[in-house]
């Protein structure tokens, strides 16, 4: 009874995502892909990593939606157009993406796929900060100089100019 | 999984009665603080009014204006409830009365209901209506300013409990509450003044400002569908006073009466505080409300966060 569930979420994560990528009005592209998200810390949820999927929703839906919602309605002149989602060369990018997804399936199809028995594996926030603070300190205060240099770049760009 | 569902329903029904029972005390409190009697003519002072209500509300017609946006005008109302009985399932009422202690429940309730920004600007958007988009806007503006001092001084408890888990955060609350501490108290007001902002409230209530607004994001809803913005707006004042009490006040803890006695009457008292202020203050500027929260408010909360950490390396 319980994989239904992971496979009903899924297949809302999917039907999502197809709809962000074809529907005209960007601000309906935008709410759909907060659904996707949505589905994927649903998904997280259901395989016990609850940490993850509270991440999920704060950072993605909470802070990056908001934010494409905000940026769609200040710059008012896209926020009411229909807007095409496909370019003139579909047609060869469709011919590709078939032919790239077809090797992956020959690729998965060929693999055995040996299932490893997790022991507990919901990681703790305790641990995480943790290996944040020791062996991961390097890439995470290099990503907070990363965020910092946006940040800076995104006030200079935003500077009215006298 | 079957106690987990008999749990989630139960919640759902407290969400329902309480919404009720709290549409009926603003009335009365309102009431009573301007001189007037308030309901009076359904039931003993006026306590069946809001069955009358939602079988009004049940029975209205829902109205659908001209040009609504379809996706975001049906949406919206679901969006601003579903993650309010989302918040419900780490709700701890009494030692035993919660749906599911997350080890990360903290987290998970400033995480859900921080899609009610979303929601609220899809019904201001979608509504196609210049009251409701300005409402959205102010809304969205304020709700994202405040999460930030509003987190800093959740963090602060956080630190101080050592967990993140809300039964956890009661638990090392056994010899003292947390508010009775001098930097957890400081962390309590900007606790409560951040989370007055994130529901709407009067001192901050511009998104919703009658006088300006006629009622902001949700002048055109009618209906059901407003009663699930009411719903959610009068239950999200449960749920920010239900998590100050939790993480200042100590929670289910107290001597004689049990735990869910106890817990309710620490959040109810809280939420009589909020009615008290938006019957008693005024209503302040949207530039003042946008330069208190980020000039004052946050540094505030950054310092008291300093500090706080640094009294408890000691």
């Amino acid at each position: 009874m319980s994989e239904w569930v992971f496979y009903f979420i899924s297949l809302c994560a999917c039907i999502f995502a197809v709809l962000a990528v074809t529907q005209r009005d960007i601000f309906h592209c935008a709410l759909w892909l907060a659904m996707t998200l949505l589905s994927v810390a649903g998904i997280y949820f259901y395989l016990d990593a609850a940490f993850l999927g509270v991440v999920q929703i704060l950072v993605y839906v909470g802070g990056v939606i908001t934010l494409f919602v905000f940026a769609i309605k200040l710059t008012a002149h896209i926020g009411y157009k229909s807007i095409r989602q496909t370019s003139k060369q579909w047609a060869i990018s469709l011919f590709i993406t078939m032919l790239l997804l077809s090797i992956l399936f020959r690729v998965f199809a060929q693999n055995p796929w040996a299932s490893i028995a997790l022991e507990h594996s919901s990681t703790s926030v305790a641990q995480i900060g943790k290996s944040l603070m020791t062996g991961y300190a390097l890439p995470f205060e290099f990503m907070s100089v990363i965020l910092l240099a946006a940040m800076v770049g995104a006030i200079v760009i935003g500077k009215v100019k006298k | 999984m079957m106690t987990m569902v008999l749990k989630g329903l139960s919640a759902l029904g407290f969400i329902a009665v309480s919404a009720m029972f709290l549409i009926w005390l603003e009335r009365k409190v309102s009431a009573w603080i301007q001189n007037r009697l308030g309901p009076m003519m359904t039931g003993f002072q006026g306590t069946l009014q809001p069955i009358a209500d939602t079988i009004k509300l049940l029975l209205k017609e829902d109205i659908v204006p001209k040009g609504v946006d379809f996706l975001s005008w049906w949406l919206a109302p679901f969006f601003v409830t579903v993650p309010v009985v989302m918040a419900f399932l780490v709700i701890p009422f009494s030692s035993k009365w919660i749906v599911l202690d997350l080890n990360v429940g903290v987290l998970y309730i400033c995480s859900v209901t921080s899609l009610c920004v979303l929601g609220i600007f899809m019904a201001g958007w979608g509504s196609n209506n210049k009251y409701s988009l300005l409402g959205g806007m102010r809304s969205a503006a304020q709700i994202i300013s405040y999460e930030v001092p509003l987190l800093l001084s959740v963090l602060l408890v956080v630190m101080q409990a050592g967990t993140l888990s809300m039964q956890g955060i009661i638990h090392a609350q056994a010899h003292g509450w947390f508010i009775l501490k001098p930097q957890l108290a400081l962390a309590f007001l900007i606790y409560f003044i951040s989370a007055t902002a994130e529901v709407n409230r009067v001192p901050f209530d511009i998104p919703e400002a009658e006088s300006e607004l006629v009622a902001g994001y949700h002048t055109e809803y009618s209906g059901m569908k407003f009663a699930m913005f009411f719903v959610a707006e009068y239950t999200n004042m449960f749920i920010i006073s239900a998590i100050a009490a939790t993480l200042f006040l100590g929670g289910w803890q107290g001597p004689w009466l049990p735990g869910v006695v106890w817990f309710l009457i620490k959040a109810y008292g809280l939420i009589f505080v909020l009615m008290w202020m938006r019957w008693t203050l005024p209503r302040v500027r949207m530039d003042q409300m946008m330069s208190f929260a980020w000039k004052v408010l946050t540094p505030i909360a950054l310092l008291n966060l300093l500090v706080g950490g640094w009294f408890m390396l000691k």
